[in-house]
């Protein structure tokens, strides 16, 4: 829960700090955007930026839909550009950095990604940037103990880093669950830090895999970095479902053959008696036809 | 729910496997488990690696997934291979703040005064101790709603939500007095939404736009569990009330923090409400011991709507 | 020879009549009543369910309610015609087609009345085409239809020789109607094999209705008893309900004798013995149906179980005490007492138990429905406070009022197209007797 929290005042001290780029209006009040840039790389291969647009209505932080800011990474000219994105409903928008900036990418180890919004009928403009160094987690296992260690690329060596906090987990659906009780652990002077993996028994599909995760989050120095890595600690889990087996909450074509039994014998028989009668009625007129 | 985006937007499957699929029906279901394969979409991208390469990578790899088209209905129908979705109410931590009901109405432009959640002020006995209960559809394995409808318009995925087509359904109402749960709710008239928002065509995973004379419930955000992302009721409470998550994989996650499912039952003494019916609901509910707020504390919230 | 005499003043008796003032201005106050009705449906229909008092929790109102009290109404049709036939009972011979019209006019209404109910009418063919065999509603959908369809067959085959005889008539019944009887049963020569056929088809449609209504019945009760609700999670429904729906056709049936024996002096036709045996039916019926009574809430009293309290006293002794005890006395006891006394069978004092237990049965029905669904299992919290009660809304009330002033009219345009006493039947009834 402390967590949540954390993570909600840290975006708010961004936020602010993001407002101070804004100009004000003259004429029309028009609102103020705070636009925070989020860095990516998943897995060591493609960065990918996060953009997050939000204004403060009735005194809280509302994301903002459709906003399109600009991208550029170090400086603002048609070379540099990452592209445009338009924020969702959540007032978020995404990209991968693109192919067109890979010179500007070789220049160096350390790069700033710039955000700008031109300001539209009815926020004012805006700006953020945010400057990362490159750094990769290499993640290894050995009986059910996992090392990650934390890597900055220093001209041209890898270095190990100390004192990043950073998160070991198995990968689960909306929530990453950790590999034992400790919550994060901070790598030491080599760069490392180990988890006992103490999760037994987690079903782990037909296979039993389970994917392990370590990730650094809203670092400051290096920002969202993760990596993942399949092992066999899972059991073999092959779950068993209902769904399109015949029952009464199955659907029309998966009525419970008794049920259609039962029921069609019922309708075909009463129907066939009145078929019968009706053709019944068909004589009686024919004879009547006849007299 | 920082966290949360930040988790949606991963670059994944390139190495293993992505989080959610590209909801491909015709993955195999079970060699999911941990978490789905996506299938290559074949149409490829290229983009620049971190160390400042050119590679090309397959659209349905990508995190998010870049336009991902609306499921059909026939997908719709389906649900998630491999999946089986639960909830977990943690009571202890309710204080009656309504966050999860103004998000879900929010999320799924809900006619004013209609409410799929509803927080009951609970007292089982004249000694017991009043509390909070967030009520959702419990998507009951055994839907006694399901069972009744005369035309497939309320439906149970493989996935284990309950669902709504409100395309199909007449309106008969049936499953409101099948579900012993209350939970469904009747647009009576036509629901106040934003004209765009009310043109859109109706999607049974987002239960939008909502339609005169037909039912409505909590549909456990099949479209956000299709992205791998948790409902908006769980994002938006801010005591962790709600955790979601997939008992195949045995772990629910509240935003903030992941337990593992069957540890958390265990530990805290998880149980589901009316179990007698037989309906076999997907939410369970952890009691109200050891609470982090007096029942009081919420009664301010429930002035308004509760005259 | 005297025979003939007769038989033409039976004839004569028996042949349909033009409507008087008094009838013209019933079915003019019948016609205007279905007419608002109409109009509260048109309201309905641009503005939806809202225009109704229905809520969340109370889905279903006085439109559920009516369609079972229909659904019960029509069941006389199969307990007058095919109970009495098979059971050998002659006396009942004249109240047949009384009771074959008033269950096709129930019957008519109740599908009726089903589709005003429905919140998307436009889509009511995909029952038909999106139909789930698990669902009771598409059982109740199938016998519907099946029991309007064996009873058109029963009201027609008996029909057919008085047919013969209005045709003759030409010059009373007028060029309209005439070519109406000429189109549907000139076939009719009354020849033996004729008549073989069609004694044959009645028979067999007697033995066949009996089960469908049975059916029709306890589907309708099911619509209730498969949920889990308090009041309605009862094994007893369907025999309950079955019960029910005899004693207030019973009274529908005794009601309309009343009405036609005095509007088309009938006195001879519909004698005073028949009101008395039909009092002992009343009664009989009336017993039966206490009798399920007690079962459904002698032993959930006894019982008071946590999720039926609520239920239980509000019926007892809270908000609906006095509709419920109004339905049982008005509906049940008092009929009986009045009854027991040979008094109490003559045709006035009849007509008024018809009246109370059709009453009766109206309110009971809707205390089948309401006082569960404000009832449920979870507090009703964080709605509009309106929905913690119901009262039904103009409109509903309208509609209602309508679908019922609906039956009234077909029951009356039935009875001044057809004889309301089977002709040929009675004639074969009096020459048997001569002899
Ligand atoms: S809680 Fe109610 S609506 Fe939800 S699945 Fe169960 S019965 Fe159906
Ligand atoms: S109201 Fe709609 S969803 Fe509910 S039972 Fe009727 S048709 Fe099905």
């Amino acid at each position: 829960m402390k967590r949540l929290y954390k993570n909600f005042s840290a975006l708010l001290a961004l936020a602010l700090v993001f407002v101070g780029y804004n100009t004000f209006a003259q004429a029309t009040p028009k609102g103020d955007l705070s636009i925070a840039i989020n860095y990516f790389v998943d897995n060591n291969t493609v960065p990918s930026l996060l953009v997050r647009v939000k204004t403060k209505a009735n005194g809280r932080f509302q994301p903002v839909e459709g906003v399109t800011v600009n991208l550029f990474l170090d400086k603002d000219s048609a070379g540099t550009a990452i592209g445009r994105v338009t924020t969702n409903r959540k007032g978020e928008a995404s990209i991968f950095i693109p192919v067109s900036v890979k010179k500007q990418w070789a220049t160096s180890v350390k790069h700033t990604f710039l955000a700008t919004f031109k300001g539209d009928k009815k926020y004012e403009e805006g700006k953020a940037d945010l400057t990362v160094a490159r750094a990769k987690i290499v993640l290894t296992t050995a009986d059910k103990t996992i090392t990650a260690t934390v890597l900055e690329l220093k001209d041209t060596t890898w270095t190990p880093v100390k004192g990043v906090e950073l998160k070991i987990a198995i990968k689960r659906l909306g929530g990453d669950l950790p590999v034992n009780e400790t919550p994060t652990f901070t790598t030491d002077s080599t760069g490392q830090a180990s988890a006992d993996f103490k999760r037994l028994g987690m079903p782990g599909g037909k296979s039993g895999n389970l994917i392990l995760i370590a990730k650094v989050e809203d670092n400051e120095l290096y920002g969202n970095l993760s990596v993942e890595k399949t092992v066999n600690w899972g059991i073999k889990f092959t779950p068993v479902n209902t769904f399109n087996n015949r029952t009464l909450f199955a659907t029309r074509d998966k009525a419970p053959i008794w049920l259609q039994l039962i029921s069609y014998s019922i309708l075909f028989a009463v129907w066939g008696v009145l078929v019968f009668l009706v053709f019944n009625l068909i004589k009686i007129r024919k004879i009547g036809g006849q007299v | 729910m920082e966290n949360n985006s930040r988790r949606d937007f991963l670059l994944t499957g390139l190495i293993t496997a992505g989080l959610v699929s590209g909801c491909t029906p015709k993955t195999d279901p079970f060699e999911a488990g941990a978490s789905d394969v996506a299938l290559p979409s074949g149409k490829k991208v290229k983009l620049l690696s971190v160390d400042g390469e050119e590679i090309e990578v397959d659209e349905a790899f990508l995190k998010p997934v870049p336009h991902m088209p609306p499921v059909s209905n026939t997908e719709a129908r389906i649900g998630i291979p491999g999946k089986k979705f639960v909830m977990v109410i943690d009571l202890s931590r309710c204080k009656n703040l309504k966050k999860c009901q103004s998000a879900c109405n929010h999320a799924h432009e809900l006619n004013p005064g209609e409410n799929w959640i509803k927080v009951d002020p609970m007292q089982d006995a004249e000694h017991t101790a009043p509390y909070w209960e967030p009520t959702t559809c419990m998507h009951c394995d055994e839907p006694p709603c399901v069972k009744v409808c005369p035309v497939d318009a309320t439906f149970k995925r493989q996935d284990g939500i309950v669902l709504i087509d409100s395309d199909r359904c007449i309106g008969c109402r049936f499953c409101m007095a099948a579900c012993p749960y209350s939970t469904r709710v009747f647009n009576w008239g036509e629901p106040e939404i934003a004209p765009a928002i009310a043109s859109q065509p109706y999607s049974c995973e987002t239960s939008v736009p909502q339609k005169k004379g037909t039912v409505g419930k909590c549909d456990f955000c099949a479209d956000m569990t299709r992205m791998g992302e948790l409902p908006h009721c769980v994002s938006a409470c801010p005591n962790g009330v709600f955790a979601f998550g997939d008992i195949n994989q045995d772990s629910v996650s509240n935003g903030a923090e992941t337990f593992r499912f069957s540890d958390l039952i265990k530990d805290k003494g998880g149980y589901r409400l009316m179990e007698d019916l037989g309906t076999k609901p997907s939410v369970y509910y952890l009691p109200p011991v050891s609470r982090n707020f007096p029942f009081e504390s919420g009664l301010e919230n429930d002035k308004e709507q509760n005259k | 020879m005297e025979n003939s005499i007769t038989d033409e003043k039976i004839i004569a008796d028996l042949l349909p009549q033009k409507f008087g003032k008094a009838g013209k201005i019933w079915v003019g106050v019948l016609t205007v009543i279905c007419l608002i009705g109409l109009f509260a449906y048109y309201r309905q229909l641009r503005y939806g369910l809202i225009v109704t008092a229905m809520r969340d929790y109370v889905s279903w109102g006085i439109y559920i309610s009516n369609f079972v009290f229909f659904v019960a109404i029509s069941l006389v049709g199969s307990l007058i015609t095919a109970i009495f036939r098979l059971a050998g009972v002659k006396w009942g011979a004249p109240l047949t087609r009384i009771a074959e019209i008033i269950a096709v006019a129930a019957i008519i209404f109740a599908s009726l009345i089903i589709i005003v109910d429905m919140g998307s009418p436009e889509r009511f063919y995909y029952l038909f085409t999106h139909g789930r065999i698990q669902s009771p509603i598409i059982w109740d959908v199938i016998v519907i239809t099946t029991y309007f369809f064996i009873s058109i067959l029963l009201l027609y085959y008996p029909l057919l020789p008085d047919i013969k005889i209005l045709l003759r008539f030409k010059q009373k019944s007028g060029n309209g109607l005439h070519k109406f009887y000429n189109y549907i049963g000139s076939f009719w020569q009354g020849t033996p094999a004729q008549f073989k056929l069609s004694e044959k088809a009645i028979n067999i449609l007697c033995i066949t209705i009996i089960p469908v209504a049975f059916t029709i019945h306890t589907v309708t009760s099911w619509l209730f008893a498969t949920t889990y609700r308090p009041g309605w999670d009862s094994t007893n429904f369907g025999a309950y309900f079955i019960a029910g729906a005899f004693l207030v056709g019973a009274g529908a049936v005794v009601v309309a004798m009343y009405v036609f024996r005095k509007a088309y002096h009938l006195e001879k036709y519909i004698t005073e013995s028949h009101f008395e045996k039909m009092g002992r039916v009343v009664v009989l019926l009336s017993l039966l149906y206490l009798y399920f009574n007690m079962n459904e809430f002698l032993t959930p009293f006894f019982k008071m179980k946590k999720s039926e309290e609520g239920y239980l006293n509000g019926l007892f002794s809270g908000d609906f005490s006095v509709v419920f005890w109004f339905a049982i006395l008005i509906g049940i006891i008092i009929p009986v007492i009045i009854l027991l006394f040979r008094q109490g069978r003559k045709p006035l004092p009849m007509f008024i138990v018809g009246i109370m237990v059709i009453v009766g049965a109206w309110f009971k029905r809707y205390l089948i429905v309401t006082p569960t669904l404000l009832n449920p299992f979870l507090p009703m919290h964080d709605v509009p406070a309106s929905y913690h009660h119901y009262f039904p809304s103009w409109e509903e009330w309208a509609i209602t009022m309508g679908s019922l002033a609906g039956t009234l009219l077909i029951i009356t345009i039935l009875a001044r197209i057809f004889p309301i006493i089977p002709i040929q039947e009675t004639l074969t009834e009096q020459h048997e007797k001569a002899i």
